[in-house]
């Protein structure tokens, strides 16, 4: 970058008030973000704070167990001499027995420490400070910083001479870090596991870290009883604050002068650095990282092929185009018309209304003469009957008349 | 800092992310879909605009607010303007305008991300909605209350 993004120094009594309107960044700020180097090293680092432990060496093999050897109807692992007791002839020494060593007893001389290449714990640091000076990275970490009036925070250094607790608070609160804190006091959580039991009873979020440079500083008491907020002075940075859980971006109020002793401190681009003898800052691979700024800078687009269209072969689904008529359409244009000119037709064969009154006239006459001839049969057979029947009175009246003759 | 360096950084892991049933969900402010991705996450970008409710209650929207991000060139935060801002973000409330907020969107977005701006619109209509009908029913009580 050629020109050097400035930065403003706040005064400690008045957030709204400036001491010092324009400093130049020190140039850390502008090193490559490497999550890389930075997680590789913080795993390593992390163990160096490892206390050495150890199994007692003769846990479970003050025994003389002996195996019984084979031909006994037992498993062949050693068992524990002696008789008088349960404990007789139970197996001993293997990790898969009860009462049994664990498999490859922790000792003391395991190597708890890690030794990191010089070069690398600086890249990492110098990353590390880098992002915290970009606002995503610190949201991303999870810090509350949307009162804080900038990012990277440079405070005046009478933030050093601070003594008092209160002093603390409202220093953090006028400058919108005291939400950072809240959120770490409403998240402080009993431990999970048996570490609560062992001195590690909460869980605390990690809040502001305050960079002071001066060694003879005060506000080492004034800040330590803030829960979550950390105190370092600028020559002892340390990765396990800057970047807590090889995350990147913790979010860092500096003081002017510690600010200020960045450059000296890991030097610019220009010089390597005075303290860290002959360090140079990581120097990034691409000048521009912005992908998309380059995609569609008129340098590539000049030179690269108009966009393809994506070309649908055929559809996803194969739809039948005698029951689909979209797809029929697809297949043979002609099919609309097609189909039209059928439904024309049949309307058309029914010679309009004409013909379907005509054919309902008939169908009414004969219904009507239909029911003229089912009639008269009615009346016919009716008639029928009623003959039948007088006929039937009269025989049987003159047959009681010839009975009475005779 | 280029959106696809910080977003290599951020992908894997951040405050934001929630990742459930299978799901990878983001809760970002600026993130008007919901789903973690490359294009919907705003935080990491310069112009994003998310719409966020402000509630006072469970299941009570009192207000929608737009956050717009802003570059973060190390700008003194004006303490003396009325407008919510933060170092990252500056507000507009939605209250009495929505079609102001539907316009900050689009000018923001533009046509080029249609996508974005149509999940910005979306998510502003449904929360108004949603704020609305609750004001309704609030006003209608007061109304019966009178009575």
């Amino acid at each position: 970058m050629t020109s050097v993004p400035l930065v403003s120094v706040f005064s400690a009594d008045d957030s709204s008030k400036v001491t010092a309107k324009h400093i130049p960044l020190p140039a850390v700020f502008q090193t490559p973000i490497r999550p890389d180097i930075v997680s590789f090293v913080h795993t390593n680092i992390a163990k160096n704070r490892r206390q050495a432990h150890a199994v007692n060496p003769q846990a479970g093999m003050q025994h003389s167990a002996e195996s019984w050897g084979t031909g006994r109807a037992v498993a062949r692992i050693p068992r524990v001499s002696g008789s008088g007791t349960h404990r007789s002839g139970q197996a001993a020494f293997g990790n898969q027995c009860r009462k049994g060593r664990m498999s490859l007893p922790i000792k003391v001389w395991r190597r708890w420490h890690r030794r990191v290449n010089i070069k690398q714990k600086r890249h990492a640091a110098a990353t590390a400070v880098a992002a915290t000076g970009i606002v995503p990275l610190v949201l991303a970490r999870g810090h509350r910083i949307s009162q804080v009036p900038q990012i990277p925070l440079v405070v005046e250094d009478k933030i050093e001479s601070y003594e008092k607790t209160t002093d603390a608070l409202n220093f953090l609160k006028r400058f919108g870090a005291f939400e950072d804190v809240q959120k770490v006091v409403s998240t402080k959580v009993v431990r999970a596991g048996i570490s609560k039991q062992r001195g590690k009873k909460y869980r605390v979020r990690k809040g502001p870290l305050v960079v002071y440079f001066n060694e003879n500083a005060k506000l080492l008491k004034a800040f330590r009883n803030v829960p979550g907020v950390e105190v370092v002075n600028v020559t002892r940075l340390n990765l396990l604050q800057l970047a807590p859980g090889g995350q990147l971006g913790r979010f860092v109020i500096w003081t002017q002068s510690a600010f200020a002793h960045l450059d000296k401190l890991f030097g610019t681009y220009r010089y390597t650095s005075i303290i860290k003898d002959g360090y140079q800052l990581l120097r990034p691979l691409i000048t521009n990282p912005d992908l998309a700024r380059i995609i569609n800078s008129n340098q590539v687009q000049e030179k690269v092929q108009p966009a393809k269209t994506t070309k649908v072969l055929h559809e996803v689904q194969k739809k039948n185009p005698l029951k689909n008529t979209k797809a029929m359409d697809r297949l043979n244009p002609y099919a609309k018309k097609q189909r039209a000119a059928a439904v024309a037709a049949i309307k058309a064969n029914t010679k309009g209304t004409k013909k379907i009154k005509k054919n309902k006239a008939l169908k009414k006459a004969s219904r009507a003469a239909y029911n003229k001839v089912a009639a008269s049969l009615n009346d016919a057979t009716k008639a029928a009957v009623q003959e039948e029947q007088d006929i039937k009175v009269k025989y049987f009246s003159v047959q009681k008349g010839a009975a009475q003759t005779e | 800092m280029s959106q696809s360096v910080l977003w290599e950084v951020v992908k894997g892991n951040n405050a934001f992310l929630v990742k459930r049933n299978g799901l990878t969900l983001s809760t970002d402010p600026f993130n008007n879909t919901g789903v973690q991705t490359y294009s919907s996450t705003g935080f990491i970008t310069k112009n994003a605009i998310g719409v966020v409710p402000t509630q006072s209650k469970v299941n009570q929207i009192n207000n929608v607010n737009l956050v717009a991000r802003k570059s973060t060139k190390f700008q003194q935060v004006d303490r003396k303007t009325k407008n919510t801002q933060s170092v990252y973000a500056s507000t507009l409330s939605v209250k009495h305008g929505i079609h102001t907020a539907s316009r900050v969107i689009r000018k923001r977005f533009g046509t080029r991300r249609l996508g974005l701006q149509k999940a910005a619109l979306r998510k502003l209509v449904k929360l108004n909605r949603a704020n609305s009908v609750r004001r309704r029913n609030e006003i209608a009580a007061t109304k019966a209350q009178k009575k």
